[in-house]
C-alpha cells in the first residue's frame, strides 16, 4: 500500500527505514560468529525483525511490488540514503556490536513513541507492530546488560564501547531536513532530538557517566561514512552477480 | 551458565514436546534466548523452560528390566490369528 506524502515526509520516512535496514544487516552479519550459539540466533533474529520493519516502511513509499521495494532499498545512490553513521559503522568487536544494539534500540524507542499517534494511519499500524517486537529487543539487551554489569571487566568494556559510539549515537538523533514537515503535518508528534536528554539520562543511569562526543558531520544525513560503501557492496553481493536476474 | 530444556506446544490438545536445550546465564536470559532460538517462526504458542538441574533422571539400570517383558505387549496378533483360524474352520464345515 503506497501512501501519498510530501518530499520532506518521504525523506523522514527514508531515514527511519534506512536506519533499520542497515542496523538489521549489521546484526545479521554476526550469524556464526557471536560469542555463543544462543546469542548467535538471538542477535540475528533481532536483525531480521529490523529488516522486516524497514521493509514495511519501504513498502509505504514504493508500494507492494517487491521489485520496487528492493529498488528503493538497494539501488539508490549514496547521497540518496538517509541513514545515520551509527548504523553504517563497521565493527568486528562483539562488545561494540552489542552496545550499539542496546543504544540503538533504546534510542529507537523514543523515536517510535513520537509516531504512535501519527496522522498517517498506515504509519500508526507500523508503529504498533514495531512496539510489539522491539520490546523483546530491549528485553534481550537489558537482560544481557544485567549480567554484564555485574562483572567489573565487562562493565568497563561496555563503558568503553559506549564512549567510542557516543558521537555516532548522538548523530542518530540528527534529523533529516524533512522532519520539520513530518512534525508539522502530524506524521510525528515532535522532533526526535527533543528526546536526547531523556535518552542520555536513561543510558547514564545504566552504565554511569559517559563522555558524549559531538556528532559526526552527517549534513542532515546526506553524507555517508567511510564504512557505508563496503557495507552496501556486501548487501548487494548477490544482486550484483547478475543484474538482469529476476528475483 | 545453566542448561535449560525447552518444551513447546501449539494451542489446542497437543501435548508439550521437547524441542531442544540451550545455555543461559539466568532465567530471564534463558526465556529471551528460547524465544529467539526456538519460536521465532511461531513453532509453538506455549513455551516451557526447565533447568536441567531440576530434572530427576532415572538410572538406565532402573529402566532396563522392563524392556524384557514381551507378554505385556498386546498387539492383537495372537487373537487375530486365532479368529482367522476359527473362520476358516467354519467355512470348512
Amino acid at each position: 500500500m503506497t501512501i501519498d506524502v510530501s518530499p520532506g515526509v518521504r525523506e523522514w520516512l527514508l531515514a527511519l527505514a534506512d536506519d533499520k535496514h542497515l542496523m538489521g544487516q549489521q546484526h545479521a552479519e554476526w550469524i556464526g560468529v557471536t560469542p555463543f550459539l544462543e546469542e548467535d540466533l538471538a542477535f540475528c533474529s533481532i536483525g531480521q525483525d529490523e529488516l522486516g520493519h524497514a521493509a514495511l516502511i519501504y513498502a509505504l513509499l514504493a508500494g507492494d511490488d517487491d521489485a520496487a521495494i528492493d529498488s528503493l532499498a538497494y539501488d539508490r545512490g549514496a547521497a540518496d540514503y538517509r541513514s545515520c553513521h551509527l548504523v553504517e559503522t563497521a565493527t568486528d568487536d562483539w562488545s561494540i556490536a552489542f552496545t550499539r544494539h542496546w543504544l540503538f534500540d533504546a534510542a529507537d524507542r523514543h523515536r517510535w513513541e513520537l509516531i504512535t499517534d501519527s496522522s498517517v494511519p498506515e504509519l500508526r499500524d507500523i508503529a504498533a507492530r514495531v512496539d510489539r517486537e522491539e520490546r523483546f529487543h530491549r528485553l534481550h539487551a537489558g537482560s544481557m546488560l544485567d549480567v554484564l554489569l555485574a562483572d567489573d571487566a565487562a562493565k568497563q568494556r561496555l563503558q568503553q564501547s559506549a564512549s567510542m559510539l557516543s558521537g555516532p549515537v548522538r548523530g542518530l538523533f540528527e534529523p533529516v531536513t524533512g522532519e520539520t514537515e513530518a512534525v508539522t503535518s502530524g506524521a510525528a508528534s515532535g522532533p526526535f532530538a527533543d528526546r536526547w536528554p531523556a535518552f542520555q539520562r536513561e543510558i547514564e543511569a545504566r552504565i554511569g557517566s559517559v563522555e558524549w562526543d559531538p556528532s559526526p558531520d552527517q549534513a542532515a544525513r546526506t553524507t555517508r561514512s567511510a564504512d557505508w560503501q563496503p557495507l552496501m557492496d556486501r548487501m548487494r553481493e548477490v544482486i550484483d552477480l547478475d543484474l538482469s536476474a529476476t528475483w | 551458565m545453566h542448561t535449560y530444556e525447552i518444551f513447546l506446544k501449539k494451542d489446542g490438545r497437543d501435548e508439550y514436546r521437547h524441542a531442544g536445550a540451550l545455555d543461559a546465564a539466568n532465567d530471564d536470559l534463558a526465556l529471551v534466548m528460547a524465544r529467539e532460538s526456538y519460536i521465532r517462526r511461531a513453532e509453538g504458542d506455549r513455551l516451557w523452560l526447565v533447568r536441567r538441574d531440576n530434572v530427576i533422571v532415572a538410572d538406565p539400570d532402573f529402566v532396563a528390566p522392563n524392556a524384557d517383558k514381551p507378554h505385556r505387549h498386546h498387539d492383537g496378533g495372537a487373537v487375530a490369528a486365532r479368529r482367522k483360524a476359527l473362520r476358516a474352520e467354519e467355512k470348512m464345515t
